[in-house]
């Protein structure tokens, strides 16, 4: 009964932000995807990407830049921090077990939130530069907040044109083929760093994309800035299923799009417990199908090199 | 024998260097014992199984919860906890029956939530510990029957000082090796160097994992117990910093062994809390040394990140505590000589 | 154009291969022979770069190729068609031979599809719904397309019926007519020694024996070599 009352309750606020919302974990889940596909390594930093992003956003923005410089900085930054997390942290670890992989992406997402909790304070900073995005748009009688929709559809071009990145080009395919059989991709000449090089890139633009997006909602940057997001990201990939992008963005955003229409459309005492329901369903689904929700029955993870 | 005196020594050691310095600093060497009982919980399971539990400190901070709830005297109870459940407001229990509780609670808790989780492995078993964690942490936030929900769990008595947090690591690290010399110790250990060649010799995986985790349970209950009879805590502090700075103990003192565990407790609760008083101002080597607040947890997390990228087998290399070949060789031939 | 001069490769404490060494000109196919973990396999990967020399050396035209990354060994020339074929099943045939040309300017699908007309029949279907036969044909098509120099085959007609053996083996043929050099890793000893300029058995990582095709008829010799 509630649930149904909840459908009929929600307004087309929510609806559009579930789709913001699930837009932008898409982003995120194809990011966390790309370089797990090559490097099979789950970068649990991811969300330390995004927070810089953002901080540099905030940066810009506290000394009145426009908006365009601001966009550029955040890029910038989020992508020299990616490549410097390659070198310094993937390279080294690629001859490891998942498991050590695994623990030491999560020792970097505290370490950098703890050098940015030192570095900025934990009181936050702003990030405003866009705040226009909140304004409500009018469609048909209709408010609804001009961010939710630019979100959803700069989600959907971006991914647009990943597809086609990856369908149409030569780094696309060789990305495709290092992420089935990266051994095998060596054997024909496919330059390894190039391939992991190229997967870091892509992610950390992605990240940028994101950092921008969240930032509107949330102009308020802290050291845990979009912690709890990835943590809800890891979750909805790992549900969706890890060993493709296609099912790793679809788990980002299906979680992303529940956790966006629930906690728009729960009254507020029911969803104080919402990352409990969902981490409940995630856990219930790893259960059912380790492999993940979209996964192709049977699928075996591919050797990493 | 030298496995168990080890890390025993090590753990009566730090209680008796806490008899030495003064009151302020006891309270971090109550700390560093307390740490020890949580990653040896740990170790007993990580270490023996190799598979990634992030979901443990749930089961410190049911055990906090449990003895906190039940030791807070009755008259304090509806001040704090106006919510409580019927059975749990009228009952109030001594220390050490809290602590004890507290430990079957974990336990508990820990097979029900192993009962499903102990068949993944890997990546799932991160994540869907990961998921415990989450809701643990959830659900103690929100839910105001079972405990004090968002407010400080002020009033309970604070017991644990030097002795009973000595006797508690103690405990921990005697069962830990118990468990470890057991046949269900070794039979876990073989299915983490070889999982298809102790299967194949008719060792239960799932069974195995299913025992490491519960003791490991019972001894993070037991930990978390210990740990809110020190000072007041809240939700925050048995969630994502504890989750990571108890790994980063066991990662960097060698999460496959005992000694490993101790040694890297020890150790890093050593660098944590110098660092803690160096934030506040230290006078060494003649000079004072100020450090900007939160720089202690970058510097553990630089030290975890390195270790892990250069020796992840940790300071002890993994291993547990043995004499030296030589010296072993030349006192054990005199004594049978 | 190849030479291996005392090559040494251990799989940790396994001793896999033997200072072994031979030599494999243009226009030659030099047969590789042996029982199962004979080190056949091992030699080929580490002239590819896979597994590292313990010892001894890996030269293609004089040069050295060890230390060098797979990639790097492909680009210089080097192709290997490896061990149950690994073709990616879900790209297409032709995305398959695309990467087998990964950036370099003058690869060549054409000559890929001349010596095997069926991949080019079927290059838009995934490659993973060819039959097996066809699998191993786009495998080794894929290898051609980076005009290599040198071609390294481990084991082509593994799991094959004996028609589909006749076709990987006469293509073989026609590579090596065009000139380039092949070394041929296989268990099938008797056709091998027959299609090869000579064939090298392996035993226990060490070089015993060598034949010419003319040994090919004489069974004896063949299993002798095999239980030295």
């Amino acid at each position: 009964m509630t649930l149904t009352a909840t459908f009929l309750g929600a307004d087309w606020q929510t609806v559009a932000d579930a789709f913001g919302l699930g837009g932008i974990y898409a982003l995120m889940a194809v990011g966390i995807g790309l370089v797990f596909g090559v490097l099979r390594l789950v970068n649990f930093a991811y969300g330390q990407l995004v927070m810089a992003g953002a901080y540099a956003l905030a940066f810009a923005y506290e000394r009145g830049w426009p908006v365009w410089g601001g966009i550029l900085l955040c890029f910038g930054v989020v992508v020299v921090l990616s490549v410097g997390m390659d070198w310094v942290v993937f390279r080294p670890l690629r001859t490891q077990t998942p498991a050590v992989m695994l623990v030491a992406t999560f020792a970097v997402a505290f370490l950098l939130q703890s050098i940015a909790l030192l570095w900025f304070g934990s009181l936050g900073k702003i990030a405003a530069s866009l705040s226009s995005l909140n304004q409500p748009w009018t469609i048909g009688g209709v408010h609804i907040r001009e961010i939710s929709i630019v979100a959803a559809a700069v989600a959907a071009a971006c991914l647009v044109v990943l597809v086609l990145l990856l369908a149409r080009t030569t780094v696309g395919l060789q990305m495709r083929a290092a992420a089935l059989d990266f051994r095998t991709a060596r054997l024909l000449g496919v330059r390894a760093n190039r391939v992991i090089g190229s997967a870091v890139l892509l992610s950390g633009l992605l990240a940028a994309t994101v950092a921008v997006l969240m930032t509107v909602q949330t102009p308020l940057v802290t050291p845990d800035f979009a912690l709890r997001d990835t943590i809800l990201v890891l979750a909805g990939v790992v549900l969706g299923g890890m060993n493709r992008l296609v099912s790793a963005t679809l788990g980002g955003f299906a979680i992303g799009f529940a956790a966006g229409f629930l906690g728009g459309a729960l009254p507020t005492n029911q969803s104080q417990y919402l990352p409990s329901f969902l981490f409940a369903a995630v856990i219930v689904v790893l259960l059912i199908r380790p492999g993940g929700l979209f996964a192709r029955g049977g699928q075996q993870a591919a050797e990493r090199v | 024998m030298l496995e168990l005196l080890g890390p025993g020594a090590l753990v009566v050691g730090v209680g008796l260097f806490g008899t030495l310095v003064s009151i302020s600093t006891q309270t971090y060497v109550v700390n560093a014992l307390v740490n020890v009982a949580i990653v040896v919980a740990l170790y007993v399971f990580i270490g023996n199984s190799g598979v990634l539990s992030f979901g443990h400190i749930s089961f410190v901070a049911v055990g906090a919860w449990t003895a906190g709830v039940l030791a807070i005297p009755l008259t304090e109870k509806p001040a704090i906890m106006p919510h409580l459940f019927g059975f749990l407001r009228h009952t109030t229990v001594g220390d050490v029956s809290s602590i004890a509780l507290a430990t079957a609670v974990g336990a508990v808790y820990a097979l029900v939530v192993g009962l499903p989780l102990m068949r993944l492995s890997g990546l799932a078993a991160g994540i869907a510990t990961f998921g415990v964690l989450e809701i643990t942490h959830n659900v103690l936030r929100y839910w105001e029957k079972v405990g004090p929900g968002v407010t400080t769990f002020s009033a309970v008595p604070e017991t644990t000082g030097l002795l009973q947090a000595s006797v508690g690591a103690l405990i921990a690290v005697i069962v830990a090796f118990v468990y470890q010399r057991s046949r269900y110790g070794r039979m876990l250990r073989a299915t983490r160097e070889d999982a298809a060649a102790a299967r194949a010799v008719g060792v239960s995986i799932y069974a195995q994992r299913l025992v490491a985790f519960t003791l490991s349970g019972a001894l993070a209950g037991l930990a978390g117990g210990l740990y809110v009879h020190v000072l007041p805590i809240n939700t925050e502090l048995v969630y994502l910093n504890l989750t990571f700075i108890t790994l980063a103990m066991l990662v960097i003192g060698g999460a496959t062994s005992l000694w490993g565990a101790v040694v890297g407790a020890v150790a890093i609760s050593a660098v944590d809390s110098f660092l803690a008083e160096a934030e506040n101002g230290v006078h060494i080597l003649g000079g004072t040394l100020d450090l900007p607040s939160g720089t202690r947890i970058v510097v553990v997390g630089a030290l975890m990140a390195f270790v892990l990228i250069v020796r992840p087998s940790g300071l002890t290399g993994g291993r547990e505590l043995r004499l030296p070949r030589a010296f072993a060789r030349n006192v054990l031939t005199k004594f049978s000589a | 154009m190849l030479e291996l001069d005392g090559l040494d490769v251990r799989h940790g404490a396994v001793h896999a291969v033997r200072g072994l060494s031979l030599s494999v000109d243009r226009g030659e196919i030099v047969g590789l022979i042996g029982a199962n973990g004979a080190g056949k396999s091992s030699t080929l990967h580490a002239v590819m770069g896979l597994v590292p020399a313990a010892a001894g050396d890996v030269r293609l035209h004089g040069r050295s190729l060890v230390g060098r990354a797979p990639e790097d060994v492909a680009r210089a020339g080097v192709a290997l068609v490896p061990e149950g074929r690994r073709i990616f099943a879900e790209l297409t045939v032709e995305e398959n031979l695309r990467l087998g040309v990964a950036g370099r300017p003058n690869g060549d699908l054409a000559r890929a599809y001349e010596l095997f007309p069926v991949v080019k029949e079927f290059r838009r279907r995934p490659a993973g719904a060819l039959s097996g036969g066809q699998q191993q044909q786009l495998a080794i098509a894929r290898a051609l397309v980076g005009k290599p120099e040198l071609l390294l085959l481990d084991e082509p007609s593994l799991g094959l019926a004996p028609r589909l053996v006749d076709v990987v083996f006469e293509a073989l043929e026609e590579i090596r007519e065009s000139g380039i050099a092949i070394l041929l890793v296989e268990q099938r000893a008797q056709r091998t020694v027959a299609l090869a300029d000579r064939s090298h058995v392996l035993t226990n990582g060490r070089l015993t024996l060598t034949l010419g095709p003319e040994a090919a008829g004489d069974s004896e010799t063949l299993v002798a070599a095999y239980f030295a």
